[in-house]
């Protein structure tokens, strides 16, 4: 691994567990909350935020600050800050490692945040399968708590802030904010558009600001070494910060990487996840989750930032990279996405409940090598039809399969040509998924291929 | 309905107080009865709104709704076996396949002997390790058939006698 | 106000509007699944994109979720958006069953026109289709799963509108299910709506399935008959019977919805116990037979006894056409004035009730729903005007508080305050909750010292409607003269039955009361009686306990009362779905109804047994029935004298309030008189002292205690079986001996004028002390108002 990079959020990797209260004090933890509290008042933190212009780490890149100017000043009563660490983008495990690395530097930027939008409750919303990273958060809160960062008057002033964890019985949609809103608050956790946004009117009524753990986690950093810093970090003209990168797939050593903002693609692959793995050849990168097209070869060299990519008609995302060699069959690939999207939606609008099913089917024709050229057809004709759909679900689901359209299509020919994966996949309606864990007195009715119950 | 064990009681009663409305709880109440009673059964229903002051309809819209709330008999262990992007790359259902015959299950089956339960399901954050699989809150790495023998037999040797729910 | 343009025409709408709501001003309809007038935007079904070509916002957006704001220009036509909705029906249709001829909503579903008009019609998608199991939702509403569309619209009316929580979606993604946990009966009294909302075939009406086709059904605007609201439905008839109800939208009424009282206590009309022939003296003869003889008995009397001899009684349940053609014949005929309520009191409040609804004060039942507080007393919403409780829902979670003073419990699916008080304490309530809000907690003490539980209640209401913009008293008619004299709070009275209002408005001053005309026959100074459409029974059982000293007994009626089996003479008469006519709700609103069938046996009775070919040559059977209006003024004729040709227009030129109106041009929404205040205060009614024994309190349920509702079999079903229930306040059953051991649930008889009247006690703590509440069937209906201490015993 490279060392050369700025490690700020994984300074306490190294350890190898996660680093104690004492291990983060003694790198400097704590030292903005004690710079802060009671010295800067919140608007100066919010400028902080704005002027280093931290952007979402969740996926859509919103940045920080402008969503907390966005809280109320005039609101009386509670204002809630929302972790969010539902993390269910496949390819992501960012803030499982994050949190396992250095619980008290995510708990230090949980309190600055609170601090700037004067919220007196959090709320750590994190996945079932972190249930380990749960314990953990709970564990080190209490410690916190115990030397005065978290809970009544903090750090002697008369700012009180606590934080609490709610467990999800996990679902994708859990990681969409409104819908993260609606979850712990015991509802049906469709996402919510129209009317005020959360950061007026969200957890319980009152304004909350759901933030990624990641975005969180900067915060530190940011108010310690100042905004000019945080920019300094960034290698794109764009950009600030580093970033954390999930590299998995077919490359030698997949892991989290700590890297600029603004690193290309190119060289996170094959410097940093020391390049494909033995005997691979590249094919492509899904460079930002699940929700992000796949990235042709000849776009290695683009820079991991927002705008950038964007630009170039990619995504940045979560930041994680899912690397592809020529092995793979990217039809397949993108059959498995859509199993996990029509699985995990939560079934409120038409092109997301019914349109990513239909995806589904098509591709595991295709698969199946019972394709047609009017399948294709079909499958062009949807993506529109996802991209209008309630959240940024179903058009993130549209994008592995625009980005296979675009890049891929002589793949797809082939197996409507060979009547059969030319990877030799076995045709997908084989493998009949049915899951027994659901109340069997309604239905769907269980069935053996075409609708997977989970 | 039997009554439930007076710690259990008092457990619930501590998760709805721990929470500003009992709404909030209303999935950590389902699942220390899904602890309890090995699954949400009907009766775990029931309790649950009892205790929430919400319909069982309402518990039904959620508890339906997850992926780690089981409504029906699970075995003691649930396999979440990842079969998102990552996992499938790496053959992850050869892996799939491996565990269902060996339990010999259909997917979603739970084993005679009550112990297993093999799930498909939805990318459990450990994709740098893929394949991949999640036991009742364990990850286990890089699987292979070798390596998922010794975890069912690893499982096997330390399990207590399972709570059941008639 | 935004101005925009939608398909090239241009439209100024209240800011706040949404465009598809817009366009819909100008006529244009665009297709939509989830999105309903009255519960607002989903944003589900994805089917009312439209194209934005300019303004502030642009591209293909939901007309549904985006406001229309200034400058926008809009084409419901763009081909991006048609192909789009194209898409979502092909989407929609994928997992849709195509076997809409089998379907119940065939015909006139909303899935099926956008189908046809989207250019829907052949299936390109492969896969196969989703399919779920049913449940048993209840006798009202038929689930068929697997034609759901997923629009989530009776998940919002039963969750979000209704406030009821045993149905809903469950499950994800594309398995998303709406039902319940387990199979049973839906707990929303307003369930029925569903099968109007669900625009598919998924949730229909259950009692109308298997008796006709809609689209074959003959269909007429009508009104309810089973409370005072007056709620507006279409009256759907086949074979000559109602095959269902539909509620009918009434913006300043109802709304978009009915409650299940009104929607499944039809099927009156076609009981075969119904009168169908005239009969005289036991036998059923010719019309012509009978109304002959009437007029002679009539005329004989008014000979022997004179014409003052001869009293007429109107029901409550009648149009006003016939309440104001009994009344013109008894002034043409010169019987005694017509007598229409219990007492002379009752008729007093009622007309009370009506005339304190000047033009600042009165309110609609949507303005209810729309005030920021409210005042509820002496009603149980839910059962004495079930569309209240659906108002006051709606007030409620636009933050009203809700404050209901009635001695009985009272049950509402929303947050209130129940103040749980005797009807004689009505006006100290009243006088404290619209009093001054800082001097509320004195008042309470001094006005109720012997309900401090009160006290706090008391204290809310007062300072609720004094902070509220738009207050509002929802009152009984007792309370018409101790009102406050306050313009800011607006005014809705609920009356006892539906024609109640009709009644009072057309009721002569002199009108004796039904207990006047008991003692009149008893006395043997009424010796014939000519009852129009009323059971005594129910009514009147003191008037019906001396029905045997009469000389003439004549009922003109539509339900086999047990008054019909009692007369001399019977001349049966149409429903308000064969002869139609107007009705005043309870806010004086008048409404007309339109006939939808003919009366006659349905045709499922006439061909028993000889199903086809039948004699064509034989008249219809069973149409013997005619409009009690027409039938008066037959009987008019045969006596000699001439009746107004429209009695009900030449009656209302007299009264100040209907004068100058075109009843026979009634508006949609119908026509609220402007009624002028009340003319002298009311004497204060006697407060009824409470140390003698349980005020007796008469309480509805949702289904069956309305005279029609008694007599439809579906109706009839809902109730239970078993000796009726009383309700005691815990306390005073613990003071009569009745709470010991297992008194909940205790057997016991209630002496009822002679008889005991076996019936089972419940008690309860939230309601009033001092009162029995008691259900209305005609069983219980002689109690009187205070119940002696002996009234009540063990069995
Ligand atoms: C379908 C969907 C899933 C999402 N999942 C996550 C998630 O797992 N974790 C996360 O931090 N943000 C997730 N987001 C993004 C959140 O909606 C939200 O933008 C983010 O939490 C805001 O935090 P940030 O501004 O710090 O990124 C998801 C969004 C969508 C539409
Ligand atoms: S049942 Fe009807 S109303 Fe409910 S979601 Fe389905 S189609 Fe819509
Ligand atoms: S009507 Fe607009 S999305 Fe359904």
């Amino acid at each position: 691994m490279q060392v050369d990079t700025p490690q700020v959020l994984f300074k306490n990797r190294h350890l190898g567990r996660p680093a104690t209260l004492a291990e983060y004090r003694a790198g400097g933890g704590y030292e903005a909350l004690a710079a802060t509290i009671g010295k800067r008042t919140p608007a100066e933190v919010l400028q902080l935020v704005l002027d280093a212009d931290l952007r979402g780490r969740g996926g859509a890149g919103f940045p920080a600050g402008r969503k907390w100017q966005g809280v109320p000043t005039d609101h009386v009563g509670t204002r809630y800050v929302v972790v969010n660490t539902d993390e269910m983008e496949p390819g992501t495990f960012k803030d499982r490692i994050l949190v396992n690395a250095d619980p008290h530097l995510v708990i230090e930027g949980i309190v600055l945040c609170a601090y700037s939008i004067g919220a007196s409750e959090g709320v750590f919303f994190i996945r079932p399968s972190y249930e380990g990273d749960a314990e953990l958060i709970e564990q080190e809160c209490r410690v916190a708590r115990e030397h005065g960062y978290l809970g009544n008057n903090i750090l002697g002033s008369d700012f009180s802030f606590d934080l609490h964890v709610h467990r999800s019985a996990g679902r994708y949609i859990c990681g969409e904010a409104s819908a993260q809103i609606k979850a712990i608050s015991g509802l049906r956790p469709n996402p919510r558009k129209g009317g005020p946004r959360t950061a007026v009117k969200g957890l319980w009524d009152c304004p909350t600001i759901v933030n990624n753990l990641e975005t969180l986690a900067n915060l530190p950093g940011i108010v310690r070494n100042g905004p000019a810093w945080f920019k300094a970090l960034a290698r794109s003209a764009t950009g600030s910060g580093t970033k954390l990168y999930s590299v998995s797939g077919q490359v030698a050593r997949p892991g989290c990487y700590e890297l600029p903002i603004g690193v290309t693609i190119r060289e996170i692959i094959f410097e940093h996840a020391g390049g494909m793995a033995p005997g691979k050849t590249f094919k492509t990168v899904i460079p930002g989750g699940a929700s992000t097209p796949f990235l042709p070869e000849a776009l290695l060299d683009l820079e991991m930032d927002f705008d950038p990519m964007r630009a170039a008609g990619q995504r940045f995302g979560t930041a994680s990279l899912m690397v592809f060699d020529q092995g793979t069959c990217l039809v397949g690939a993108t059959l498995s996405l859509m199993e996990f999207f029509a699985r995990e939606s939560c079934g409120w609008c038409t092109p997301c409940r019914e349109g990513i099913p239909a995806i589904r089917e098509l591709l595991r024709r295709i698969e199946g090598g019972q394709g047609t050229e009017e399948h294709i057809q079909m499958l062009t004709d949807l993506l529109p039809v996802l991209d209008k759909a309630y959240c940024a679900f179903a058009p993130g689901a549209a994008e592995p399969v625009r980005g296979l359209l675009t890049h891929f299509m002589n793949e797809v020919n082939a197996h409507i040509v060979q009547k059969r994966c030319p990877f030799g996949n076995p045709p997908p309606t084989l493998r009949g998924k049915a899951c027994g864990t659901r109340p069997i007195q309604f239905g769907p009715t269980p069935c053996p291929e075409d609708q997977c119950p989970i | 309905m039997s009554p439930l064990p007076t710690e259990l009681e008092t457990e619930l009663a501590r998760l709805v107080a721990a929470v500003p409305r009992p709404r909030e709880a209303a999935v950590d109440v389902m699942y220390a009865l899904q602890r309890h009673y090995g699954y949400l059964c009907d009766e775990a229903m029931h309790c649950a709104a009892r205790v929430l002051g919400m319909t069982t309809l309402e518990l039904e819209s959620l508890a339906t709704f997850y992926d780690y709330l089981y409504r029906r008999p699970v075995g003691r262990y649930v396999i979440h076996v990842c079969d998102s992007v990552v996992c499938w790359m790496f053959h992850q259902d050869s892996i799939f396949d491996y565990l269902c015959r060996t339990l010999g299950v259909p997917p979603g089956g739970t084993s005679e002997d009550g112990l297993f339960t093999v799930l498909p399901a939805a990318c459990i954050g450990n994709c740098h390790n893929a394949p991949t699989m999640l036991i009742n809150g364990r990850f286990y790495d890089r699987l292979t058939p070798e390596r998922i023998d010794a975890v069912l037999a690893e499982l096997r040797a330390g399990t207590e006698e399972p709570v059941r729910c008639k | 106000m935004p101005d925009l343009i939608i398909d090239g025409r241009a439209v100024s709408v209240p800011k706040g509007t949404m465009v598809i709501e817009a366009a819909e001003r100008l006529g244009i309809m665009i297709p939509r699944f989830c999105w309903h007038k009255a519960l607002g935007a989903a944003g589900a079904c994805r089917m009312c994109a439209v194209m934005f070509t300019a303004g502030p916002v642009k591209g293909l957006e939901m007309s549904c979720m985006t406001p229309a704001a200034d400058g926008m220009v809009v084409e419901t036509f763009h081909p991006e958006a048609v192909a789009f909705r194209r898409s979502i029906i092909e989407l929609l249709m994928v997992n849709h069953p195509h076997d809409c001829p089998v379907c119940d909503e065939g015909g006139h579903c909303l899935l099926q026109d956008e189908t046809i008009s989207g250019g829907h019609s052949l299936r390109r998608f492969p896969g196969r289709k989703r399919t779920y199991l049913d449940q048993n939702l209840g006798p009202f509403i038929q689930h068929e799963m697997n034609r759901c569309i997923h629009c989530y619209r009776c998940a919002r009316f039963y969750q979000e509108y209704c406030g009821y929580r045993d149905f809903g979606p469950m499950q994800n993604a594309n398995r998303v299910y709406f039902g319940r946990f387990d199979d049973g009966a839906l707990e929303n009294p307003f369930a029925g709506n569903l099968a109007d909302l669900c625009p598919t075939g998924t949730l229909t009406d259950k009692p109308a399935r298997f008796v006709s086709r809609r689209w074959d059904c003959l269909r007429a605007p009508s009104v309810c008959l089973h409370c005072s609201l007056g709620c507006n439905v279409t009256a759907l008839s086949r074979y000559r019977r109602v095959a269902r109800i539909e509620a009918r939208e009434n913006a300043a009424v109802n709304g978009s919805f009915i409650c299940d009282r009104g929607r499944f206590s039809a099927g009156y009309e076609a009981i075969p116990e119904r009168p169908r022939s005239a009969r005289l003296d036991g036998n059923a003869v010719p019309a012509i037979e009978a109304e002959t003889a009437l007029a002679a008995r009539l005329a004989a009397l008014a000979e022997k006894h004179g014409p003052g001899s001869i009293a007429i009684l109107g029901g409550l349940r009648s149009t006003m056409e016939t309440q104001a053609a009994g009344i013109a014949l008894a002034q043409a005929a010169g019987w005694r004035a017509p007598a229409f309520f219990a007492t002379r009191t009752e008729q007093a409040a009622t007309q009370a009730a009506l005339a304190v609804l000047t033009p600042p004060r009165a309110r609609s039942l949507a303005e209810i729903g729309k005030a920021d507080a409210v005042l509820v007393l002496g009603v149980s919403p839910l059962f004495d005007a079930p569309m209240l409780a659906l108002a006051l829902r709606q007030a409620s979670r636009a933050g009203a508080k809700i404050i209901v003073a009635d001695p009985r419990p009272v049950a509402l699916p929303l947050p209130f305050t129940h103040l749980p008080v005797p009807p004689r304490q009505f006006p100290a309530v009243l006088a404290v909750a619209t009093g001054s809000p800082d001097a509320a907690a004195a008042a309470a003490q001094k006005r109720l010292p012997f309900a401090p539980e009160l006290w706090p209640g008391l204290e809310t209401a007062a300072k609720a409607l004094a902070a509220a913009k738009r207050p509002a008293l929802v009152f009984t008619p007792g309370l018409a003269a101790a009102l406050p004299d306050d313009d800011r709070l607006g005014l809705f009275p609920v009356l006892a039955q539906a024609s109640s209002a009709g009644a009072a408005l057309l009721a002569p001053t002199d009108a004796p009361g039904l207990d006047e005309l008991a003692a009149d026959v008893a006395a043997g100074r009424v010796k014939g009686l000519v009852v129009v459409e009323a059971d005594l029974f129910a009514a009147a059982p003191g008037l019906a306990a001396v029905l045997g000293k009469l000389d003439l007994l004549v009922v003109l009626d539509y339900l086999p009362t047990p008054t019909v089996a009692a007369a001399h003479i019977v001349l049966p008469t149409t429903t308000i779905f064969e002869s139609g006519g107007i009705l005043a709700a309870s806010d004086g609103r008048l409404q007309a109804a339109s006939p939808v069938q003919s009366p006659g046996d349905p045709v499922a009775r006439d061909g028993a047994g000889s199903h086809p070919p039948r004699a064509f040559d034989r008249p219809l059977p069973g149409t013997d029935p005619a409009p009690a209006a027409f039938l008066l003024d037959r009987l008019a004729r045969g006596l000699g004298l001439t009746l107004p040709r429209e009695p009900l227009a030449a009656l209302a030129a007299a009264i100040p309030a209907l004068a100058g109106l075109d009843l026979a041009a009634l508006p949609q929404d119908g026509l609220r008189p402007a009624f002028a205040g009340l003319a002298a205060p009311l004497p204060a009614p006697l407060p009824l002292s409470a140390e003698s024994g349980l005020a007796v309190i008469y309480t509805d349920a949702l289904f069956a205690t309305d005279e029609p509702g008694r007599y439809a079999p579906l109706a009839q079903a809902q109730t239970q079986a078993g000796p009726p229930v009383l309700l005691l306040h815990a306390d005073d059953a613990a003071a009569l001996g009745l709470a010991d051991g297992l008194a909940d649930g205790l057997a016991v008889s209630l002496e009822c004028g002679n008889r005991l009247v076996p019936a089972t006690l419940h008690l309860s703590r939230a309601m009033a002390r001092g009162v029995i509440v008691v259900p209305r069937v005609p069983d219980l209906a002689g109690l009187p108002p205070i119940l002696g201490p002996c009234g009540l015993r063990r069995r």
